[in-house]
Protein backbone atom coordinates (compact mmCIF):
# COMPACT_ATOMS: atom_id res chain seq x y z
CA UNK A 1 0.00 0.00 0.00
CA UNK A 2 1.34 3.41 -0.92
CA UNK A 3 2.34 5.74 1.88
CA UNK A 4 -0.47 8.07 2.91
CA UNK A 5 1.31 10.28 5.39
CA UNK A 6 5.03 10.03 4.81
CA UNK A 7 7.96 12.17 5.80
CA UNK A 8 10.95 12.82 3.54
CA UNK A 9 14.46 12.03 4.71
CA UNK A 10 16.99 13.98 2.67
CA UNK A 11 20.55 12.66 2.84
CA UNK A 12 23.93 13.95 1.71
CA UNK A 13 23.61 12.67 -1.86
CA UNK A 14 20.33 14.44 -2.62
CA UNK A 15 20.56 18.04 -1.42
CA UNK A 16 19.01 19.63 -4.48
CA UNK A 17 15.58 20.64 -5.72
CA UNK A 18 15.72 17.82 -8.26
CA UNK A 19 15.41 15.36 -5.40
CA UNK A 20 12.43 13.35 -6.72
CA UNK A 21 10.95 12.93 -3.24
CA UNK A 22 9.96 16.60 -3.25
CA UNK A 23 8.13 16.18 -6.54
CA UNK A 24 6.38 12.96 -5.60
CA UNK A 25 5.36 14.11 -2.11
CA UNK A 26 5.33 17.93 -2.17
CA UNK A 27 3.33 18.21 1.06
CA UNK A 28 5.40 15.80 3.14
CA UNK A 29 7.55 17.29 5.93
CA UNK A 30 11.25 16.90 5.22
CA UNK A 31 14.30 16.40 7.40
CA UNK A 32 18.07 16.55 7.01
CA UNK A 33 20.25 15.26 9.83
CA UNK A 34 23.92 16.04 10.36
CA UNK A 35 25.35 12.64 11.21
CA UNK A 36 27.42 13.26 14.32
CA UNK A 37 29.02 9.83 14.31
CA UNK A 38 30.24 10.31 10.75
CA UNK A 39 31.43 13.85 11.40
CA UNK A 40 33.40 12.83 14.46
CA UNK A 41 34.73 9.54 13.18
CA UNK A 42 35.89 10.98 9.87
CA UNK A 43 37.09 14.33 11.28
CA UNK A 44 34.86 16.21 8.87
CA UNK A 45 35.90 19.86 8.77
CA UNK A 46 33.62 22.80 9.41
CA UNK A 47 33.72 23.92 5.79
CA UNK A 48 32.23 20.61 4.67
CA UNK A 49 29.49 20.86 7.29
CA UNK A 50 28.88 24.46 6.24
CA UNK A 51 28.56 23.48 2.60
CA UNK A 52 25.97 20.85 3.51
CA UNK A 53 24.18 23.36 5.74
CA UNK A 54 23.93 26.00 3.05
CA UNK A 55 22.73 23.43 0.55
CA UNK A 56 20.07 22.17 2.95
CA UNK A 57 18.89 25.73 3.63
CA UNK A 58 17.69 25.94 0.04
CA UNK A 59 15.32 23.07 0.65
CA UNK A 60 12.08 22.78 2.68
CA UNK A 61 13.59 20.63 5.42
CA UNK A 62 14.02 20.80 9.15
CA UNK A 63 17.62 20.48 10.29
CA UNK A 64 18.85 18.36 13.15
CA UNK A 65 22.12 16.89 14.31
CA UNK A 66 22.71 13.61 16.09
CA UNK A 67 22.00 9.98 15.36
CA UNK A 68 20.35 9.90 11.95
CA UNK A 69 18.19 6.86 12.57
CA UNK A 70 16.91 8.19 15.87
CA UNK A 71 16.24 11.66 14.53
CA UNK A 72 14.37 10.42 11.46
CA UNK A 73 12.20 8.12 13.58
CA UNK A 74 11.51 10.89 16.06
CA UNK A 75 10.55 13.25 13.24
CA UNK A 76 8.31 10.58 11.77
CA UNK A 77 6.61 9.99 15.10
CA UNK A 78 6.02 13.69 15.61
CA UNK A 79 4.29 13.94 12.23
CA UNK A 80 2.38 10.69 12.59
CA UNK A 81 4.16 9.27 9.56
CA UNK A 82 3.40 5.88 8.09
CA UNK A 83 6.52 5.79 5.93
CA UNK A 84 9.81 7.48 5.11
CA UNK A 85 10.49 8.59 1.55
CA UNK A 86 14.08 8.98 0.46
CA UNK A 87 16.27 8.66 -2.60
CA UNK A 88 18.39 5.62 -3.27
CA UNK A 89 21.89 6.19 -1.91
CA UNK A 90 25.21 4.83 -3.11
CA UNK A 91 27.12 5.35 0.13
CA UNK A 92 27.01 2.12 2.20
CA UNK A 93 26.73 4.22 5.35
CA UNK A 94 23.50 5.75 4.10
CA UNK A 95 22.26 2.35 3.01
CA UNK A 96 22.84 1.08 6.55
CA UNK A 97 20.93 4.05 7.94
CA UNK A 98 18.03 3.28 5.59
CA UNK A 99 17.98 -0.34 6.68
CA UNK A 100 17.96 0.64 10.34
CA UNK A 101 15.10 3.09 9.85
CA UNK A 102 13.19 0.51 7.87
CA UNK A 103 13.23 -1.87 10.79
CA UNK A 104 11.01 0.61 12.63
CA UNK A 105 9.21 2.54 9.89
CA UNK A 106 8.82 1.53 6.23
CA UNK A 107 11.35 3.20 3.95
CA UNK A 108 10.41 3.85 0.34
CA UNK A 109 13.21 4.69 -2.03
CA UNK A 110 13.03 6.65 -5.24
CA UNK A 111 15.70 6.25 -7.88
CA UNK A 112 17.41 9.55 -8.68
CA UNK A 113 17.44 10.70 -12.28
CA UNK A 114 20.12 8.58 -13.97
CA UNK A 115 22.94 10.05 -16.04
CA UNK A 116 22.53 7.31 -18.60
CA UNK A 117 19.89 4.60 -18.90
CA UNK A 118 21.50 1.34 -19.98
CA UNK A 119 19.53 -1.72 -20.93
CA UNK A 120 21.90 -3.98 -19.04
CA UNK A 121 24.47 -3.29 -16.31
CA UNK A 122 27.68 -1.97 -17.87
CA UNK A 123 31.03 -3.66 -17.49
CA UNK A 124 33.04 -2.04 -14.74
CA UNK A 125 36.59 -2.52 -13.48
CA UNK A 126 38.06 0.03 -15.85
CA UNK A 127 36.45 3.19 -17.14
CA UNK A 128 37.10 2.29 -20.76
CA UNK A 129 34.87 -0.77 -20.52
CA UNK A 130 32.03 1.21 -18.98
CA UNK A 131 32.35 4.07 -21.45
CA UNK A 132 32.26 1.73 -24.43
CA UNK A 133 28.78 0.75 -23.29
CA UNK A 134 27.59 4.16 -22.11
CA UNK A 135 28.99 6.86 -24.40
CA UNK A 136 26.74 6.36 -27.40
CA UNK A 137 23.66 6.21 -25.18
CA UNK A 138 24.59 9.45 -23.42
CA UNK A 139 24.88 11.25 -26.74
CA UNK A 140 21.52 10.01 -28.02
CA UNK A 141 19.92 13.01 -26.32
CA UNK A 142 22.14 15.51 -28.11
CA UNK B 1 8.85 8.41 -11.65
CA UNK B 2 9.70 4.91 -10.59
CA UNK B 3 9.16 4.23 -6.94
CA UNK B 4 10.77 1.11 -5.66
CA UNK B 5 10.19 -0.18 -2.22
CA UNK B 6 13.19 -1.94 -0.82
CA UNK B 7 14.43 -3.76 2.17
CA UNK B 8 11.57 -5.50 3.90
CA UNK B 9 9.04 -4.35 1.35
CA UNK B 10 9.99 -6.52 -1.54
CA UNK B 11 7.11 -6.66 -3.89
CA UNK B 12 5.47 -3.51 -2.63
CA UNK B 13 7.85 -2.29 -2.23
CA UNK B 14 28.10 39.64 0.22
CA UNK B 15 30.02 40.44 -2.40
CA UNK B 16 30.20 38.20 -5.31
CA UNK B 17 33.54 38.04 -6.96
CA UNK B 18 35.64 35.79 -9.08
CA UNK B 19 38.72 35.07 -7.07
CA UNK B 20 41.95 34.71 -8.91
CA UNK B 21 44.44 32.32 -7.47
CA UNK B 22 47.75 31.90 -9.21
CA UNK B 23 46.10 34.00 -11.87
CA UNK B 24 43.29 31.48 -12.09
CA UNK B 25 39.63 32.35 -12.52
CA UNK B 26 38.18 30.60 -9.52
CA UNK B 27 34.83 29.84 -8.00
CA UNK B 28 32.11 32.39 -7.92
CA UNK B 29 32.60 33.17 -4.27
CA UNK B 30 30.40 34.70 -1.65
CA UNK B 31 33.14 36.40 0.26
CA UNK B 32 31.23 38.01 3.06
CA UNK B 33 27.68 37.66 3.98
CA UNK B 34 24.92 36.32 1.86
CA UNK B 35 23.33 32.98 2.65
CA UNK B 36 20.83 31.02 0.62
CA UNK B 37 17.28 32.12 1.23
CA UNK B 38 15.78 29.54 3.56
CA UNK B 39 12.91 27.70 1.92
CA UNK B 40 9.68 28.12 3.96
CA UNK B 41 8.36 25.19 5.98
CA UNK B 42 4.70 24.25 6.23
CA UNK B 43 5.13 22.79 9.73
CA UNK B 44 6.22 24.18 13.08
CA UNK B 45 9.87 24.00 14.04
CA UNK B 46 10.94 22.36 17.26
CA UNK B 47 13.24 23.83 19.83
CA UNK B 48 15.90 21.22 19.10
CA UNK B 49 15.91 22.03 15.39
CA UNK B 50 18.97 23.77 14.07
CA UNK B 51 18.23 27.34 12.97
CA UNK B 52 17.44 28.18 9.36
CA UNK B 53 17.61 31.94 9.50
CA UNK B 54 20.93 33.73 9.75
CA UNK B 55 21.93 37.33 9.41
CA UNK B 56 25.03 36.39 7.47
CA UNK B 57 27.63 33.66 6.96
CA UNK B 58 29.47 34.80 10.07
CA UNK B 59 26.43 33.81 12.13
CA UNK B 60 26.41 30.40 10.46
CA UNK B 61 30.11 30.01 11.15
CA UNK B 62 29.52 30.83 14.83
CA UNK B 63 26.68 28.35 15.08
CA UNK B 64 28.77 25.59 13.55
CA UNK B 65 31.60 26.36 15.94
CA UNK B 66 29.16 25.94 18.81
CA UNK B 67 27.31 22.89 17.50
CA UNK B 68 30.31 21.04 16.08
CA UNK B 69 33.22 22.13 18.29
CA UNK B 70 35.52 19.34 17.11
CA UNK B 71 35.16 20.21 13.42
CA UNK B 72 38.30 22.05 12.39
CA UNK B 73 38.68 25.23 10.39
CA UNK B 74 36.28 27.84 9.12
CA UNK B 75 33.64 28.05 6.41
CA UNK B 76 34.91 27.75 2.87
CA UNK B 77 34.49 30.80 0.66
CA UNK B 78 32.82 28.36 -1.74
CA UNK B 79 29.15 28.55 -0.97
CA UNK B 80 26.71 25.67 -0.93
CA UNK B 81 23.15 25.73 -2.21
CA UNK B 82 21.32 25.74 -5.47
CA UNK B 83 21.79 29.41 -6.33
CA UNK B 84 25.55 29.11 -6.00
CA UNK B 85 25.46 25.92 -8.04
CA UNK B 86 23.54 27.59 -10.83
CA UNK B 87 25.93 30.52 -10.87
CA UNK B 88 28.81 28.09 -11.24
CA UNK B 89 26.97 26.12 -13.91
CA UNK B 90 26.45 29.29 -15.92
CA UNK B 91 30.24 29.69 -16.11
CA UNK B 92 31.03 26.41 -17.86
CA UNK B 93 32.66 26.48 -21.25
CA UNK B 94 32.74 22.99 -22.71
CA UNK B 95 35.04 23.84 -25.57
CA UNK B 96 37.64 25.58 -23.41
CA UNK B 97 37.36 22.78 -20.88
CA UNK B 98 38.42 20.31 -23.51
CA UNK B 99 41.49 22.33 -24.41
CA UNK B 100 42.71 23.55 -21.06
CA UNK B 101 41.50 21.30 -18.27
CA UNK B 102 44.94 19.93 -17.33
CA UNK B 103 46.27 23.38 -16.46
CA UNK B 104 45.65 24.80 -13.01
CA UNK B 105 44.32 27.92 -14.68
CA UNK B 106 42.33 25.89 -17.16
CA UNK B 107 38.63 26.23 -17.72
CA UNK B 108 37.47 23.50 -15.39
CA UNK B 109 33.89 23.64 -14.15
CA UNK B 110 34.34 23.44 -10.36
CA UNK B 111 30.93 21.82 -10.15
CA UNK B 112 32.11 18.75 -8.26
CA UNK B 113 30.94 19.85 -4.76
CA UNK B 114 27.44 20.47 -6.09
CA UNK B 115 27.28 17.24 -8.08
CA UNK B 116 28.65 15.24 -5.17
CA UNK B 117 25.76 16.28 -2.95
CA UNK B 118 23.01 16.25 -5.52
CA UNK B 119 22.61 20.03 -5.52
CA UNK B 120 23.02 19.58 -9.26
CA UNK B 121 22.48 16.23 -10.91
CA UNK B 122 24.72 14.82 -13.58
CA UNK B 123 21.73 14.89 -15.90
CA UNK B 124 21.28 18.61 -15.35
CA UNK B 125 24.92 19.29 -16.12
CA UNK B 126 24.80 17.02 -19.17
CA UNK B 127 21.75 18.89 -20.46
CA UNK B 128 23.46 22.24 -19.82
CA UNK B 129 26.45 21.12 -21.87
CA UNK B 130 24.21 19.94 -24.70
CA UNK B 131 22.30 23.23 -24.61
CA UNK B 132 25.53 25.21 -24.77
CA UNK B 133 26.81 23.22 -27.72
CA UNK B 134 23.56 23.72 -29.59
CA UNK B 135 23.34 27.42 -28.77
CA UNK B 136 26.88 27.94 -30.02
CA UNK B 137 26.34 25.71 -33.04
CA UNK B 138 29.19 23.53 -31.82
CA UNK B 139 29.73 19.91 -32.67
CA UNK B 140 29.76 16.94 -30.37
CA UNK B 141 33.56 16.82 -30.35
CA UNK B 142 33.72 20.24 -28.74
CA UNK B 143 31.87 18.98 -25.68
CA UNK B 144 33.24 15.47 -25.70
CA UNK B 145 35.83 15.89 -22.97
CA UNK B 146 33.38 17.40 -20.53
CA UNK B 147 30.72 14.77 -21.18
CA UNK B 148 33.43 12.16 -20.77
CA UNK B 149 34.27 13.65 -17.39
CA UNK B 150 30.65 13.41 -16.31
CA UNK B 151 30.88 9.79 -17.34
CA UNK B 152 33.76 9.39 -14.92
CA UNK B 153 31.58 10.57 -12.07
CA UNK B 154 28.90 8.07 -13.05
CA UNK B 155 31.53 5.33 -13.35
CA UNK B 156 32.89 6.00 -9.86
CA UNK B 157 29.41 5.83 -8.39
CA UNK B 158 28.72 2.53 -10.13
CA UNK B 159 32.05 1.20 -8.85
CA UNK B 160 31.16 2.27 -5.32
CA UNK B 161 27.76 0.67 -5.60
CA UNK B 162 29.51 -2.50 -6.72
CA UNK B 163 32.32 -2.46 -4.15
CA UNK B 164 30.55 -1.04 -1.13
CA UNK B 165 32.88 -0.82 1.85
CA UNK B 166 35.60 -2.62 -0.13
CA UNK B 167 36.35 0.79 -1.61
CA UNK B 168 38.63 1.20 1.42
CA UNK B 169 40.75 -1.84 0.52
CA UNK B 170 43.62 -2.16 -1.95
CA UNK B 171 41.97 -3.21 -5.18
CA UNK B 172 45.16 -4.81 -6.53
CA UNK B 173 48.77 -5.38 -5.52
CA UNK B 174 51.13 -2.41 -5.57
CA UNK B 175 53.40 -2.35 -8.63
CA UNK B 176 56.17 -0.34 -7.02
CA UNK B 177 58.14 -3.27 -5.67
CA UNK B 178 57.18 -2.14 -2.17
CA UNK B 179 54.91 -3.86 0.30
CA UNK B 180 51.88 -2.12 1.79
CA UNK B 181 53.70 -2.22 5.14
CA UNK B 182 56.49 -0.09 3.66
CA UNK B 183 54.11 2.87 3.64
CA UNK B 184 53.63 4.79 6.87
CA UNK B 185 50.20 5.02 8.46
CA UNK B 186 50.46 8.58 9.73
CA UNK B 187 50.28 11.87 7.91
CA UNK B 188 53.55 13.75 8.54
CA UNK B 189 53.05 16.99 10.45
CA UNK B 190 54.87 19.12 7.90
CA UNK B 191 52.38 18.03 5.23
CA UNK B 192 49.33 18.45 7.44
CA UNK B 193 50.52 21.90 8.50
CA UNK B 194 51.75 23.06 5.11
CA UNK B 195 55.39 23.57 5.99
CA UNK B 196 57.24 21.17 3.73
CA UNK B 197 59.17 24.07 2.27
CA UNK B 198 57.88 23.15 -1.18
CA UNK B 199 55.83 26.05 -2.51
CA UNK B 200 53.66 23.79 -4.66
CA UNK B 201 52.78 21.24 -1.99
CA UNK B 202 52.30 23.84 0.73
CA UNK B 203 50.17 25.86 -1.66
CA UNK B 204 48.00 22.86 -2.48
CA UNK B 205 47.65 22.06 1.21
CA UNK B 206 46.61 25.62 1.98
CA UNK B 207 43.99 25.62 -0.75
CA UNK B 208 42.70 22.24 0.37
CA UNK B 209 42.34 23.37 3.96
CA UNK B 210 40.98 26.86 3.31
CA UNK B 211 38.73 26.22 0.31
CA UNK B 212 38.04 22.51 0.36
CA UNK B 213 38.69 22.18 -3.35
CA UNK B 214 41.71 21.42 -5.51
CA UNK B 215 42.24 21.14 -9.23
CA UNK B 216 42.52 17.54 -10.37
CA UNK B 217 46.15 17.92 -11.35
CA UNK B 218 47.03 19.33 -7.93
CA UNK B 219 45.30 16.34 -6.33
CA UNK B 220 47.37 13.99 -8.47
CA UNK B 221 50.65 15.73 -7.71
CA UNK B 222 49.96 15.90 -4.01
CA UNK B 223 48.85 12.27 -3.84
CA UNK B 224 51.94 11.20 -5.74
CA UNK B 225 54.20 13.23 -3.46
CA UNK B 226 52.69 11.70 -0.34
CA UNK B 227 52.69 8.12 -1.56
CA UNK B 228 55.89 7.90 -3.56
CA UNK B 229 58.23 10.54 -2.16
CA UNK B 230 57.09 10.38 1.46
CA UNK B 231 56.00 6.72 1.50
CA UNK B 232 52.66 7.49 3.14
CA UNK B 233 50.00 4.84 2.60
CA UNK B 234 47.39 6.01 0.11
CA UNK B 235 44.56 5.49 2.59
CA UNK B 236 46.08 8.05 4.97
CA UNK B 237 46.15 10.73 2.31
CA UNK B 238 42.73 9.75 1.04
CA UNK B 239 41.21 10.16 4.50
CA UNK B 240 42.90 13.53 4.92
CA UNK B 241 41.44 14.73 1.62
CA UNK B 242 37.96 13.64 2.68
CA UNK B 243 38.23 15.67 5.85
CA UNK B 244 38.48 18.78 3.72
CA UNK B 245 37.14 18.32 0.19
CA UNK B 246 33.68 19.76 -0.30
CA UNK B 247 33.24 17.17 -3.04
CA UNK B 248 34.63 14.48 -0.75
CA UNK B 249 33.48 11.27 -2.31
CA UNK B 250 35.06 7.99 -1.23
CA UNK B 251 34.45 6.47 -4.64
CA UNK B 252 36.44 8.84 -6.82
CA UNK B 253 38.78 9.87 -4.02
CA UNK B 254 39.85 6.44 -2.81
CA UNK B 255 40.07 4.84 -6.22
CA UNK B 256 42.01 7.78 -7.59
CA UNK B 257 44.48 7.61 -4.71
CA UNK B 258 44.83 3.92 -5.45
CA UNK B 259 45.39 4.71 -9.10
CA UNK B 260 48.26 6.99 -8.09
CA UNK B 261 49.63 4.37 -5.69
CA UNK B 262 49.37 1.63 -8.37
CA UNK B 263 46.86 -0.62 -6.62
CA UNK B 264 44.10 0.38 -9.03
CA UNK B 265 46.27 0.69 -12.13
CA UNK B 266 49.10 -1.00 -13.95
CA UNK B 267 51.76 1.52 -12.90
CA UNK B 268 52.30 4.17 -10.26
CA UNK B 269 51.68 7.78 -11.22
CA UNK B 270 54.58 10.15 -10.68
CA UNK B 271 55.70 13.46 -12.11
CA UNK B 272 58.69 15.75 -12.23
CA UNK B 273 59.33 19.45 -11.87
CA UNK B 274 59.06 20.12 -15.57
CA UNK B 275 55.59 18.62 -15.62
CA UNK B 276 54.39 20.54 -12.56
CA UNK B 277 55.92 23.78 -13.78
CA UNK B 278 54.25 23.42 -17.15
CA UNK B 279 50.73 22.78 -15.94
CA UNK B 280 50.93 25.28 -13.10
CA UNK B 281 52.28 27.88 -15.54
CA UNK B 282 55.35 28.47 -13.41
CA UNK B 283 53.37 29.83 -10.52
CA UNK B 284 55.22 27.96 -7.78
CA UNK B 285 58.82 27.24 -8.69
CA UNK B 286 60.17 30.75 -8.97
CA UNK B 287 59.12 31.72 -5.47
CA UNK B 288 59.91 28.36 -3.90
CA UNK B 289 62.50 28.33 -1.13
CA UNK B 290 63.48 24.86 -2.31
CA UNK B 291 64.06 26.06 -5.84
CA UNK B 292 67.67 24.87 -5.77
CA UNK B 293 66.93 21.61 -3.97
CA UNK B 294 63.65 20.57 -5.55
CA UNK B 295 62.95 16.86 -5.05
CA UNK B 296 61.07 16.79 -8.33
CA UNK B 297 63.84 18.32 -10.42
CA UNK B 298 65.07 15.09 -11.97
CA UNK B 299 64.52 13.03 -15.05
CA UNK B 300 61.86 10.37 -15.01
CA UNK B 301 64.55 7.72 -15.23
CA UNK B 302 66.25 9.11 -12.13
CA UNK B 303 62.98 9.29 -10.26
CA UNK B 304 62.07 5.73 -11.14
CA UNK B 305 65.32 4.52 -9.62
CA UNK B 306 64.86 6.67 -6.56
CA UNK B 307 61.20 6.00 -5.82
CA UNK B 308 60.54 2.40 -6.77
CA UNK B 309 62.16 -0.98 -6.28
CA UNK B 310 60.84 -2.41 -9.51
CA UNK B 311 61.79 -0.31 -12.48
CA UNK B 312 61.45 -2.15 -15.72
CA UNK B 313 57.67 -2.74 -15.63
CA UNK B 314 57.15 0.88 -14.70
CA UNK B 315 59.26 2.24 -17.49
CA UNK B 316 57.60 0.21 -20.17
CA UNK B 317 55.05 2.41 -21.81
CA UNK B 318 55.19 4.88 -18.97
CA UNK B 319 55.23 8.02 -21.04
CA UNK B 320 51.51 8.73 -21.00
CA UNK B 321 51.66 8.71 -17.21
CA UNK B 322 54.58 11.02 -17.06
CA UNK B 323 53.49 13.62 -19.48
CA UNK B 324 49.99 14.22 -18.13
CA UNK B 325 49.26 15.61 -21.52
CA UNK B 326 45.66 15.35 -22.60
CA UNK B 327 46.61 12.13 -24.30
CA UNK B 328 44.47 9.60 -26.05
CA UNK B 329 45.27 7.09 -23.36
CA UNK B 330 42.20 6.10 -21.41
CA UNK B 331 43.34 5.76 -17.84
CA UNK B 332 41.78 6.49 -14.50
CA UNK B 333 43.92 9.60 -14.13
CA UNK B 334 41.58 11.29 -16.56
CA UNK B 335 38.91 11.06 -13.95
CA UNK B 336 40.33 12.19 -10.65
CA UNK B 337 37.67 14.71 -9.76
CA UNK B 338 38.70 17.23 -12.31
CA UNK B 339 35.30 18.86 -12.54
Amino acid sequence: MDPRKPIIWVHEEALGPSNPAFHEYPDAPGLFVFDEDWIQHEDISRKRIGFLYESALSLPVSLRRGNVVGEVLRFGQRHGADAVITTKAVDPRLQRVSAAIDRELPVWMIDPDPFVKLLKPPRLGRFSRYWRDAEAVVWEDF
Amino acid sequence: MVIRGILSHAGSLALTTTQRQHGVPFFQLETVSRLPHAAPLSWQSESADLPRDFSDRGALNSLLKQQFPDASGELSPIQGGRDAAERQLSQINAKRYGRSRNHLNGSVTRLSPYIRHGVLTLSEVRDAVFAQLKANKQQRDEGGKLINELGWRDFWQRMWNDLGDRIHDDQEDHKTGLNPSDYQQNLPDDIREGRTGLACMDGFRNELVSHGWLHNHARMWMASYLVHWRRVHWSVGAKWFLEHLLDGDPASNHLSWQWVASCFSHKPYFFNRQNLDRYSDGSFCQECQSNQSCPFDKSYEQLEKQLFKVQQPIREGARPHRSSKPSKRKGPHQGIQRL
